[in-house]
């Protein structure tokens, strides 16, 4: 294989990897909320774009390490208030209903955002440690010449990585973990051993919506800022979490990535990228109609 | 009926949507005692069972329920089982996904937590033997077994178990009836549910039998045993 290729294969994977990376992060509080509570949250976008729009602003006043802490504090607490407040009246009503609300939730904080900041893209500056490039071919001995990826989508696979295994080592190894695992699969067998579990499933959507808020806070400077972005990352997000299965999260993570990697190896052929997600949806639909690692009995 | 009684269910009346199961049901138990809860299949015994657990499903829409002074009529299913109820559902819901051991610890997050796992492996060596196993592999005698365990898991004021030896081989069931014995002899307060009569009110003190909602026997087990014209009247046995 020539240098160039190889250089080009890896420059495409690593690419991939980071596309995969920002919509395992969205598509992970999306399947985790889902898999708990049943509920089909199509306000996730929103979530991620309100989560970059705090994040230019908390960065803008102070500095950006700040954002990275308070973000997504806000967004947890945002979670709690949008599950108390709305999500618990919509538990026992059909997912249609459950998709309206939400929908119309997402198109409020979308309309709010468009009120208080205007409808254009506004600028997300990185912080000074997250410029620049990363030399690869520093890295990776069998790259040819002089390859460089930009830093910050670096960062951004690093936080994703970070996030996974903070909440596999959350939902594998603590007690909260358990209740909750153990909710998603017999929620009434959970309430007759006196585990309330509803509350703790409010603790749950506000962890979704605190992943949310780590992904607008690294996200936000790729996706750039503006009030569409949040429905428009919604789509490939929630496709993931189909072909992933619903309620799955490592098929989250497994469908993010070949969704990833898809979109970068078909960069070069804008109309077939256009249409590749929902191909890869179709296909693994078809062939496994629960998605990939779906369980039996889950939105059916 | 004594109005002092330990548990005790006053003209109670739960519905699964518009299907009116648990018809004006009213009956004590006793601190210790161990009642049958009989009837045909559809009489309501589960659907009361799972009124007294205070399920979602059937709905309470009438009447009160007492145990040891505390009104489980205005309990959610978590409060109740935090007041001491701790039910052993039908079809055992076994948790997937967690392994035996994991099974015994959900049980024990909200208090008022019962034996010590050392205690429930003690009396239950084939959970032990398969604590790191997945529990929905168990069999089905063993997953009966881990249910029952499970319960014990907690402080229980008032045991409650639905068809504890459905679907099992006659030598499982007899494993089960002596775990059951050892919980008699703790002198847990229990109300069993049984299509195998004669099992239940071999364990039972006394016998209430349910039918189209309503209770049509309440009385000592050993007379269900005896009376035959009973016995073929509301349990066809």
């Amino acid at each position: 294989m020539s240098g160039s290729l190889v250089n080009a294969l890896t420059l495409q994977v690593i690419t991939g990897l980071q596309l995969g990376a920002i919509y395992a992060l969205i598509a992970l509080g999306l399947t985790l909320i889902f898999g708990t509570l049943g509920v089909v949250n199509f306000a996730h976008g929103a979530l991620y774009i309100l989560a970059s729009y705090a994040a230019v602003l908390v960065a803008g006043h102070t500095n950006f390490v700040l954002a990275v802490v308070l973000v997504p504090v806000f967004l947890f607490l945002v979670g709690i208030v949008m599950e108390r407040g709305l999500i618990r009246f919509f538990y026992d009503r059909p997912h249609t209903d459950q998709i309206l609300v939400t929908f119309g939730l997402a198109i409020v904080i979308q309309e709010a955002l468009k009120w208080a900041f205007g409808a254009n893209n506004i600028p997300f500056p990185l912080p000074p440690w997250g410029n620049g490039v990363v030399f690869l071919h520093e890295y990776l001995p069998f790259l040819e010449g002089f390859v460089v990826f930009p830093k910050w989508r670096l960062i951004l696979v690093g936080v994703s990585l970070l996030v996974v295994v903070g909440l596999f080592l959350l939902l594998q190894f603590t007690t909260f973990g358990l209740t909750v695992r153990a909710g998603m699969r017999e929620p009434d067998m959970m309430r007759f051993l006196g585990v309330d579990v509803t509350k703790r499933f409010a603790v749950v959507f506000g962890l979704g919506a605190l992943i949310a808020g780590v992904a607008g806070v690294f996200g936000g400077p790729i996706t750039q800022v503006s009030p569409e972005v949040g429905m428009a990352i919604l789509v490939p997000s929630f496709l993931v979490v189909v072909i992933g299965g619903m309620g799955s999260l490592p098929g989250a993570l497994v469908a993010a990535l070949i969704l990833g990697l898809a979109l970068s190896f078909s960069a070069e052929y804008a109309a077939v990228q256009q249409i590749v997600v929902y191909l890869i949806a179709v296909v693994v639909l078809l062939v496994r109609p629960r998605g990939l690692m779906g369980k039996k009995g889950v939105f059916e | 009926m004594s109005s002092d009684a330990y548990f005790r269910c006053e003209d109670v009346h739960a519905w699964y949507g518009e299907s009116y199961i648990v018809q004006g049901v009213s009956f004590a138990v006793q601190e210790k005692e161990i009642v049958a809860l009989l009837g045909r299949n559809g009489a309501g015994k589960t659907s009361l069972l799972r009124t007294i657990a205070r399920a979602h499903q059937p709905a309470l829409k009438g009447g009160r329920i007492w145990l040891d002074g505390q009104p489980l009529h205005d309990m959610a299913a978590h409060e109740a089982a935090r007041a001491g109820v701790g039910l052993v559902p039908e079809d055992r819901r076994i948790i997937p996904g967690l392994t035996v051991e994991e099974n015994l610890i959900v049980a024990q997050v909200a208090p008022p937590v019962g034996w010590p796992l050392e205690r429930l492996y003690e009396h239950f060596p084939k959970l032990a033997e398969r604590r790191r196993q997945e529990a929905t592999t168990l069999s089905g005698g063993e997953q009966q077994m881990l249910a029952v365990a499970r319960a014990l898991a907690r402080e229980l004021k008032l045991f409650l178990l639905d068809e504890p030896y459905e679907g099992l081989a006659p030598q499982i069931v007899r494993e089960i009836e002596g775990i059951l014995m050892q919980v008699k002899a703790i002198g847990i307060t229990t109300i069993i549910v049984e299509q195998n009569a004669i099992a239940a009110l071999e364990l039972a003190d006394r016998a209430v039998i349910v039918d189209m909602g309503e209770i049509a026997y309440d009385g000592p087990a050993e007379e269900v045993m005896q009376n035959a014209e009973l016995r073929q009247e509301y349990l066809a046995i």
